[in-house]
């Protein structure tokens, strides 16, 4: 069974066709291990765990303008 | 000339010049010399600007002769070529824009113009801020100083390289996922990412909006509070720039730091680390505690998703970059283009993900500062990496230290805490609550004063 943190190689070749862009085939093992090394923490996030939306916009009542 | 000179503080030549005991085109000239010698093996530079920086020297002498007192009257600077220069090219690094010449200066640029700066040129950077190059590039990568086949760092890797070898007195750096505190770390020099929306970005092309920070490098922490000064101030041309009140970053320098209290986040941070930096970084800590600093460790959970970071810079750099990438792929190099395009796959519900990891990060580390007055971490894992383990097609995108400071914005001081047995350069990393640059740059000098790491120089 497939690990459901794992990027397949099935699964990147599908992003790449939605992406519409063209990476060369000998590097996809490279452009795999970097895109799934950044989604490890997002993949095993319980989103319901984080209260905070963002982005969020805020405004000062002090400030006529911006947002700091 | 003495090479002290190509290695005085701010404070020292403006004192000097002041003297009359050297003038601004003395000094230039003696560095255009000292370029032209040492910049064909360094790479640091890009372009020169002999010419501009002469013009700027008499400027600055005339001014000087007049009374003038601006603390960078005739400091001799050079800008990473992300900053818009008008009318001096500004390639990015890339072949993309090789021989654009910009119209207009950019608001950093222009901020230390006005400040009476000497402009020496354009300093090499990563392609894009985001890809080294690799052999063939149209522009040669830097090297570092302290030993030719060892990386600066980056992607500010000409600013390091210049200022470790005593050919500028100051540098701008740009810092997305650690561009300024990087270079510093491998250079053994000084920099600072100041506050999320304290310096613009204006006129400096853009890697990630979420993270992107311009900021000052130097040789000690004081050159960094007096370049950050000039810098620092509300932009109405950086949509993220704060309009909060500029602090006075120098007169914090003389306080002592009895009684501050610093937090070590040892979770993380330690992960993989040299045994060289853990040894260096503990004896950091025993001088801050002589120095009167309280240290204790702390906690903050979130850290280990950091690496998240990268999907929020893909992103946001293929958004950036799409447009031309798609126009003209063959102009990027091989493994920028790779990382931009790996942008492309990150789908809506990730990024906003990564950013709401982004804000959890934000708010535990706000957390934590109301308990302690900074974060003392190591900067980098390990020492500057060499060319033939930085030149792999395949090494990917290594963990880093440094990238929790661009998700929290948070101010962040790199500076010197040691030397590797292989004469490498070993750094602390200091970081604050937002705006609170003082007191992270009076712990930096505190420190420095009580060390000498930032005294020695490579064997050039």
């Amino acid at each position: 069974m497939t690990d459901p943190q794992e990027l397949t190689m099935e699964e990147l070749r599908d992003r790449i066709r939605a992406a519409g862009v063209t990476i060369a085939e000998h590097r996809l093992a490279m452009v795999r291990k970097l895109l799934a090394e950044a989604l490890a923490p997002v993949r095993v996030l319980d989103s319901r765990t984080i209260k905070t939306v963002e982005p969020a916009v805020t405004f000062s009542p002090t400030r006529e303008a911006g947002n700091d | 000339m003495t090479e002290e000179i190509f290695y005085a503080t701010i404070r020292e030549l403006g004192a000097r010049y002041r003297r009359r005991e050297l003038s601004p085109v003395e000094v230039t000239q003696a560095l255009l010399a000292r370029i032209e010698r040492l910049d064909p093996v360094l790479h640091a530079f890009v372009t020169l600007t002999a010419d501009r920086a002469l013009a700027d020297a008499r400027a600055a002498e005339e001014a000087l002769g007049c009374g003038d007192g601006r603390a960078l009257l005739g400091i001799p600077v050079a800008h990473k070529d992300i900053y818009l220069t008008r009318g001096t090219r500004t390639t990015g690094g890339s072949a993309l824009l090789a021989d654009w010449i910009p119209e207009d200066d950019a608001t950093c640029v222009r901020r230390w113009r006005e400040a009476g700066t000497v402009l020496l040129g354009k300093l090499i950077t990563h392609e894009f801020a985001f890809g080294i190059q690799f052999p063939g590039h149209r522009f040669p990568p830097a090297r570092n100083p302290w030993n030719l086949d060892h990386i600066p760092g980056g992607s500010s890797s000409g600013s390091g390289a210049a200022l470790a070898a005593g050919l500028v007195g100051g540098a701008t750096g740009s810092d997305t996922g650690g561009s300024i505190r990087g270079p510093a770390a491998f250079c053994g020099i000084v920099g600072l990412k100041p506050t999320y929306g304290r310096a613009s970005r204006a006129g400096v092309l853009a890697l990630s909006w979420t993270l992107d920070h311009t900021g000052p490098m130097a040789r000690t922490v004081e050159d960094c509070a007096y370049l950050l000064q000039a810098l620092a101030g509300h932009d109405p041309a950086d949509p993220a720039s704060s309009r909060a009140p500029v602090d006075d970053y120098l007169a914090p320098l003389a306080r002592d730091i009895r009684g501050v209290r610093i937090g070590v986040p040892r979770a993380y941070f330690f992960e993989g680390i040299d045994p060289e930096i853990e040894r260096a970084f503990e004896e950091a800590l025993e001088t801050l505690r002589r120095l009167g600093a309280e240290v204790r460790d702390v906690q903050i959970p979130s850290l280990h998703a950091t690496h998240s970071f990268l999907l929020i810079l893909m992103a946001e750099a293929f958004a950036y970059h799409e447009r031309d990438i798609r126009q003209h792929p063959e102009l990027y190099g091989d493994v920028l283009r790779e990382r931009i395009l790996t942008g492309a796959l990150v789908t809506a519900a990730e990024y906003t993900q990564a950013q709401r990891i982004r804000a959890q990060i934000c708010r535990e580390t706000a957390d934590v500062l109301r308990e302690v007055d900074v974060l003392v971490t190591p900067t980098t894992l390990k020492p500057a990496t060499p060319f033939t383990l930085a030149q792999d097609p395949d090494l990917g995108f290594p963990r880093s230290n440094m990238p929790p400071f661009n998700l929290t914005g948070l101010p962040t001081l790199a500076l010197p805490c040691g030397f590797s047995s292989s004469g490498l350069p070993l750094s602390l990393q200091l970081s604050g609550r937002p705006f609170d640059e003082g007191t992270v740059l009076r712990i930096g000098h505190a420190y420095e004063q009580a060390t000498t790491w930032h005294t020695r120089r490579p064997p050039l």
